[in-house]
């Protein structure tokens, strides 16, 4: 792991001193335990701030949209800027789902494919510990050892600390690099739709509590939207106001409106790299939703998003034979 | 000024008590977090928290309300909520935002009445801190994990009893009121709620924000803004969970077909916050909205109402997605 961290800040230095790109988008280290947080070097000098550990949880690709939008003072011609991410598997995933989108030009991204072993989730660690992690380093066999709070020490298993989504993650290494960083990555999960199943297993009227119930914690602050890569549309459906679609508050059928909504705008989309679960303050639990759609898209159209920058979207494709049993047997 | 032990075994009682007149809201671990919520007798109250994931302005500055239906017969206002409601657990930094909220809502001239009703309906309870979080920074900004400013009475965790103080003369009545559930303090209580206060201050992290509003002033066109706001995703976390952030909008809505007025939180995290009915857009920036936030705070307030709107609760810095500190930015903006 720390030689990763050499590697990738010996590229960045490389790109930056070579003028190949403008701004590197990584992570440094964060103000709380077992965070980090996105950071943009844009001087070499200062790459060594760059840090590649466990605790690299944010999907970098949301902030791409906007760091190539055409800025409204611009008129006329514009060449967008170079920029370099280091990219999980998920993160190149969506960055291959951006390109295709046409909302990151290929051409002026460079692609710091970061092999993945999975990322901590701290919400988790702090569960499994019963109290609050203050540190937190990978040990033995893949477990984790933990120091508490109050200063006991002990070995958490790797279930136990590693996100839900890494846990089921079928992509851990970059499908797409333009800088290859070598280093350790998880081996694919065997078993990934089990929740889904679940869900699909229950009645549909439970299903209809169970969703209610997750969506009345809602508080419409709309991290989940802003945290995800996909959702860069300049003014969501939930805030427009000509025409309104939703009320501003949080009356039950408005909360309904923009989680279905947002969820339906990620079908054939979503690469289940959990940036909604992650911000949500008020824990909802987003991922079985994410994880029923992604099945739906795989098992109906054949389709994974992200996997390649060939493959046409599932929304852009009419086949004759399109699987349409969704349509009378919700 | 009032003294009075409870003990916890005995907080049903007095929740019991309660409930015959009024409502009783105590925290409640609903597995997500300990919530603000609405108990009854038999209730398991969890006395053992860090703070409640929300702000308790919500009970006074719901997320939304209706203030408003309007008819063929004309507009009728909402009618004002009732009720004693006694709110047990707010911590003394939650507290202390609703004395800074009621500058703004108990303006003299422009009081609201919704947000007044439920102020004089509830007698609040606040609940000293034991174990403050990695993100608590209250004894920076003029609170402390055993403030009394905004509670009637003070309640101090010291073992299998809760010791009570009361601080307004609210707190001091109802005090008097449920009397017999109370037993007098022994000097070893109250000696011993004094050495529980000292630790959980010890405890707490310190930052410097005594030139952030002369600063931050003079530093509003500073580059290091880009910097510091730059990895701000757009969410409206900090702001919702903020229990001193107070703007709302005003919005008429249709539902089965009745025409109502709603009033809910806003955020100025979100573009169409400033959007103009021209189409102009004064703030259109991702960094200048963050950076708006952080000058109505810390400056603007300030100035306004002589307090700086921020009471170091931490819960902006916790569930910020972008782990955006904003005891780090106070700090880089006051350089």
């Amino acid at each position: 792991m720390h030689d990763m961290e050499t590697k990738l800040r010996k590229a960045a230095k490389d790109l930056l001193e070579s003028g190949k790109v403008e701004t590197v988008v990584g992570f440094q280290n964060g103000s709380l335990p077992l965070r980090t947080r996105p950071h943009f070097v844009r001087d070499a000098s200062v790459a060594d701030t760059l840090v590649w550990n466990r605790f690299c949880t944010n999907n970098l690709a949301a902030y791409l949209p906007r760091l190539f939008e055409k800025p409204a003072s611009v008129r006329g011609q514009w060449s967008p800027p170079k920029i370099a991410v280091a990219a999980k598997g998920c993160d190149a995933r969506s960055i291959i789902g951006l390109i295709k989108e046409h909302q990151v030009p290929r051409g002026s991204v460079v692609i710091i494919a970061m092999p993945c072993q999975g990322m901590v989730d701290p919400r988790k660690a702090d569960a499994a510990a019963g109290e609050a992690v203050t540190d937190c380093h990978a040990g033995a066999d893949g477990a984790f050892e933990v120091t508490t709070v109050s200063g006991r020490t002990r070995t958490l298993q790797r279930d136990q600390v590693v996100a839900e989504a890494c846990l089921g993650c079928l992509h851990p290494a970059p499908a797409i690099a333009d800088v290859k960083v070598e280093g350790p990555s998880q081996a694919p999960a065997a078993e990934r739709f089990a929740r889904a199943r679940e869900f699909e297993a229950m009645a549909p009227a439970q299903r209809w509590e169970l969703f209610l119930k997750e969506i009345a914690k809602c508080i419409r602050c709309y991290a989940c939207r802003q945290a995800c890569p996909n959702c860069y549309c300049k003014s969501c459906f939930i805030e427009q106001s000509k025409p309104n679609w939703a009320g501003a508050g949080d009356d039950p059928s408005d909360l309904l409106l923009f989680h279905i909504g947002r969820m339906f705008h990620q079908a054939g989309r979503c690469v289940e790299c959990d940036a909604c679960v992650r911000a949500c303050p008020m824990h909802i639990d987003l991922r079985l939703f994410t994880q029923k759609l992604v099945k739906d898209v795989e098992e109906l159209f054949g389709y994974v998003p992200g996997a390649s920058l060939d493959d046409m979207p599932p929304l852009c494709a009419f086949q004759s034979d399109d699987s349409e049993s969704f349509i009378t047997h919700p | 000024m009032a003294l009075g032990v409870i003990s916890k075994e005995h907080l049903g009682k007095l929740i019991a008590a309660v409930s015959r007149t009024g409502r009783f809201l105590g925290p409640v671990d609903k597995g997500d977090g300990v919530c603000l919520t609405q108990v009854s007798a038999g209730d398991m109250l969890a006395l053992d928290y860090v703070n409640f994931i929300l702000p308790p302005k919500r009970m006074f500055f719901p997320r939304s309300e209706v203030i408003a239906t309007h008819g063929s017969d004309g507009m009728t206002a909402t009618p004002l909520p009732e009720g004693r409601v006694v709110l047990f657990g707010i911590r003394p930094c939650d507290v202390l935002s609703l004395v800074y909220l009621d500058k703004v809502f108990l303006d003299e001239k422009y009081a609201d009445p919704y947000y007044r009703s439920r102020r004089d309906n509830a007698v609040i309870i606040s609940l000293a801190c034991r174990q403050p979080a990695p993100t608590c920074f209250c004894t920076s900004i003029k609170g402390s994990p055993a403030g009394k400013a905004g509670a009637d009475i003070l309640a101090v965790d010291i073992g299998d009893v809760l010791l009570l103080e009361s601080v307004t003369a609210t707190g001091e009545a109802f005090m008097a009121e449920y009397g017999k559930l109370l037993d007098k303090p022994s000097a070893e209580q109250v000696s011993s709620r004094q050495a529980q206060v000292a630790a959980a201050d010890a405890k707490m992290a310190r930052v410097s924000i005594d030139q952030a509003t002369a600063k931050l002033r003079a530093r509003f066109d500073a580059a290091a803004w880009d910097e510091l706001t730059a990895r701000c995703l757009g969410c409206g976390v900090c702001t919702f969970l903020c229990p001193t952030c107070h703007c709302f909008g005003l919005y008429d809505e249709q539902v089965g077909g009745q025409n109502r007025r709603v009033r809910a939180q806003d955020a100025c995290a979100f573009p169409a916050f400033t959007l103009e009915a021209s189409g102009h857009n004064p703030r259109t920036r991702q960094g200048m909205r963050m950076r708006h936030r952080m000058m109505h705070k810390f400056c603007y307030t300030a100035e306004s109402f002589g307090e700086i709107f921020c009471v170091g609760c931490g819960r902006c810095i916790r569930s910020c997605p972008a782990n955006l500190d904003i005891r780090e930015t106070l700090t880089e903006v006051s350089k």
